[in-house]
């Protein structure tokens, strides 16, 4: 009962978090082909604004989630060696939170 | 009774192996192909995370970062090429995304639906893809 509560909540939050990365990458095609390509100033102008600096970190962790947990059960379905199957395990777990940790670093403590 | 079990056995062509002939005949339905292509665009777009993220601190940390990255990066060719697959990559994954959300709600569910929508996201990515190389170039 446990592990199927465990599935669903997974399930949703898949999709929860597929939801919000779309509805970000759909904010920054529609910014992009409405402006154009950006020059230096207009592109760290949009990233020196607070609400698009709040949208892009929740993107970002959205994105290390759904990429998780995504990768998580895809690895097995094609790696069938146990100790290739635990360095990718591994490996997805630490990128995923160097990814969140890296994207917190670039948008609130730089410079 | 004319035909015995011994002569229905004969009738039947006996394959004994696949050989790389019969591999190549094998074709995948669009669905499949569609299913496999999200999972691969899925782990690029992981994988290439940390080096998109490498492209966005250079992009953000000072204007000569900035067009050292433009300068370096998005004029290089090949560069511009690998680029450019993250972004079809990206754009498939939603787009494909967007179709398994919507037959989570049991719709596009029979095979020709499968088959039509499957085809469609290809169609849409390339030409998403497409457009937006265009406006950036």
């Amino acid at each position: 009962m446990a592990a199927t509560s465990k599935f669903v909540s997974e399930w949703w939050m898949q999709r929860i978090s597929a939801v919000i990365v779309a509805a970000y990458v759909a904010l920054v095609i529609v910014l992009l082909m409405v402006y154009g390509t950006p020059n230096a100033l207009q592109w760290q102008g949009l990233f020196a604004n607070v609400g698009f600096k709040l949208a892009t970190i929740l993107a970002i962790i959205a994105t290390a989630y759904h990429g998780l947990v995504g990768t998580l059960h895809v690895w097995p379905d094609y790696v069938k060696n146990r100790a290739v199957l635990s360095v990718l395990i591994a490996y997805t777990w630490v990128a995923a939170g160097a990814v969140v940790l890296w994207a917190v670093y670039i948008l609130f403590g730089l410079k | 009774m004319s035909d015995t079990p011994l002569a229905k056995t004969r009738a039947r062509p006996v394959y004994r192996n696949i050989g790389l002939g019969d591999l190549a005949r094998y074709r995948m339905p669009i669905p499949a192909i569609a299913s496999i292509v999200h999972r691969a665009t899925g782990i690029a777009l992981f994988v290439c995370l940390l080096f998109l993220l490498a492209m966005l601190q250079m992009s953000l940390k000072s204007e000569a970062g900035f067009e050292a990255f433009r300068s370096v990066i998005w004029v290089n060719p090949i560069a511009k090429i690998v680029l450019l697959g993250l972004l079809f990559a990206l754009i498939f994954h939603l787009v494909a995304g967007v179709r398994h959300l919507i037959q989570d709600s049991t719709r596009w569910l029979d095979l020709a639906a499968g088959r039509s929508t499957a085809f469609a996201a290809f169609g849409i990515s390339v030409a998403l893809t497409a457009l937006i190389a265009w406006r950036l170039v």
